[in-house]
């Protein structure tokens, strides 16, 4: 069930473009909301698979920025969601715990890479004053110029997901929630 | 040549663009798709849209406009939209042809000669059968609106809805083409088509079932977005169906014509025609 703003697009009446997002036995409420417009889900989807999705960054520095950036944006949705994704790609209850705010970051992510991609996130994302000049310059030190790139634009991709998930107040999947509460993340 | 153009000379997609300028309708039909009464929402499109989409329309290939509801006719404004339509491309117009005497009747008269024909639905030769359908006094309406019509110089085609064509009785479809002849509309201005399960039918479990796979891939245009098909965009419950819609965005028009071929287009001419209702 999604929020009270937007009632989800059932299966049935998915349009032509939304089916192939709509998988046997459901899809998710980022499917089911966007359905409505079916031109915008065409895309959306497509290029969130391309940006969150696998690519040449590994899984686990991926949701690193995604899960950080969602717990600056206090986005419910995202944060459970890639909470259970973090565990997934290999990231343990502690750091989950840590990119959420819930422990201590520094603690958690002693490798100097992850503390500079973590500082690069809390600049881009977690606040709406402008990023500070320069703030990315040690990133370069660890990072390739495509991987700031990319790993800049899913943060901001993130951050309008996050923004969209938020106003639109849309729930977590059941199996999603199942899951956090055995780990103890709910 | 555009895809879109290709598509529509290939007959991949239907040459026709139709257009839903209103949902509100005099009559209150059993087996409506659009569920249409008078106090309905009336989900209009104003007569600039409809031009404007038309000379799109033009532009991308389609060669007719279908207009369609609803009672378009309880539009004013809808003669003199049809005359502007038709200096664009031939004009259908779908009709219940009950309005069809005073004023509105003489609004109809530059129509003449122009390529317009309006179609109107007659269900059976008798009366009490046709107006068990489509409401008490329909059937005297029709007979008498066709060869006023026709008479202006306005094309007529007859439209027949039965819950089941291929088990129908041909004795009462033979007293129905004798009865369309007798008014003067021959035997190639005749369709006769299912009810179609959507809609106030599909909430009267009437008709045979109609979805992407069943229909022909024909763009329509109305106030909530774009549909595969002028079955599509029916409602149910007061609720619009949406999965034969196509885009929200209808203009430019080029959008939902590619995104409809994008959709349905890849499908081999005819494959789709099985219910023979475009
Ligand atoms: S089927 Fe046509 S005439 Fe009958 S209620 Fe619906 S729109 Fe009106």
């Amino acid at each position: 069930m999604a929020g009270v703003l937007v009632t989800p697009v059932e299966p049935a009446q998915a349009p032509l473009l939304a089916r192939p997002h709509y998988r046997e036995g459901g899809t998710s409420p980022l499917v089911s909301s966007l359905a409505h417009v079916p031109e915008a889900l065409e895309v959306t989807m497509p290029f969130i698979a391309t940006v969150l999705g696998p690519s040449a960054i590994a899984a686990r520095t991926k949701e690193l920025v995604i899960l950080r950036t969602s717990a600056r944006l206090e986005c419910s949705y995202c944060v459970q969601t890639h909470s259970s994704v973090a565990l997934d790609s290999g990231l343990s209850v502690a750091e989950v715990r840590a990119l959420r705010g819930e422990e201590s970051l520094e603690e958690a992510f002693p490798a100097e890479d992850e503390r500079m991609l973590l500082g690069w996130v809390d600049a881009v994302a977690g606040t709406v004053d402008p990023v500070p000049a320069g703030a990315g310059v040690e990133l370069r030190e660890h990072f390739s110029e495509p991987e700031v790139v990319e790993l800049t634009l899913l943060c901001a991709a993130t951050v309008m997901l996050n923004r969209y998930c938020t106003a639109l107040e849309l729930p977590a999947s059941p199996a999603t929630l199942q899951r956090l509460a055995a780990e103890g993340l709910l | 040549m555009s895809a879109v153009a290709e598509a529509i000379a290939e007959g991949r997609v239907g040459e026709r663009l139709w257009l839903y300028p209103n949902y509100h309708c005099n009559l209150r039909c059993t087996y409506c798709l659009t569920e249409s009464a008078p106090g309905v929402p009336r989900r209009l499109l104003e007569p600039e849209t409809i031009l404007e989409r038309a000379h799109e329309a033009r532009a991308l290939g389609f060669t007719g406009v279908g207009i369609t509801g609803g009672e378009p006719f309880l539009l004013d404004w809808l003669p003199e939209l049809l005359a502007e339509l038709a200096q664009i491309l031939p004009v259908i117009v779908l009709s219940n042809a009950t309005l069809f005497t005073g004023r509105r009747l003489a609004a109809l008269e530059p129509l003449g000669g122009l390529p317009i024909h309006i179609q109107i639905s007659l269900d059976s030769a008798e009366p009490d059968a046709n107006d068990e359908m489509r409401g008490s006094g329909n059937f005297a309406e029709v007979v008498a609106a066709i060869p006023e019509l026709l008479r202006r110089g306005i094309g007529v085609r007859v439209a027949t809805t039965l819950e089941d064509p291929a088990s129908h009785d041909p004795a009462e479809l033979d007293r129905l083409c004798e009865l369309h002849r007798s008014l003067g509309v021959g035997d190639e201005d005749h369709v006769v088509r299912p009810v179609i399960r959507r809609g106030r039918a599909a909430a009267g479990g009437m008709g045979v079932p109609a979805g992407a796979d069943e229909l022909d891939p024909e763009l329509t245009i109305t106030a909530d977005g774009a549909f595969a098909s002028p079955f599509g965009p029916t409602v149910r419950a007061g609720a619009l169906d949406t999965d034969l819609l196509v885009t929200r965005t209808t203009s430019p028009l080029a959008v939902p014509a590619g995104a409809l071929v994008r959709a349905l287009g890849g499908r081999a001419a005819g494959h789709d025609a099985r219910l023979g209702i475009r």
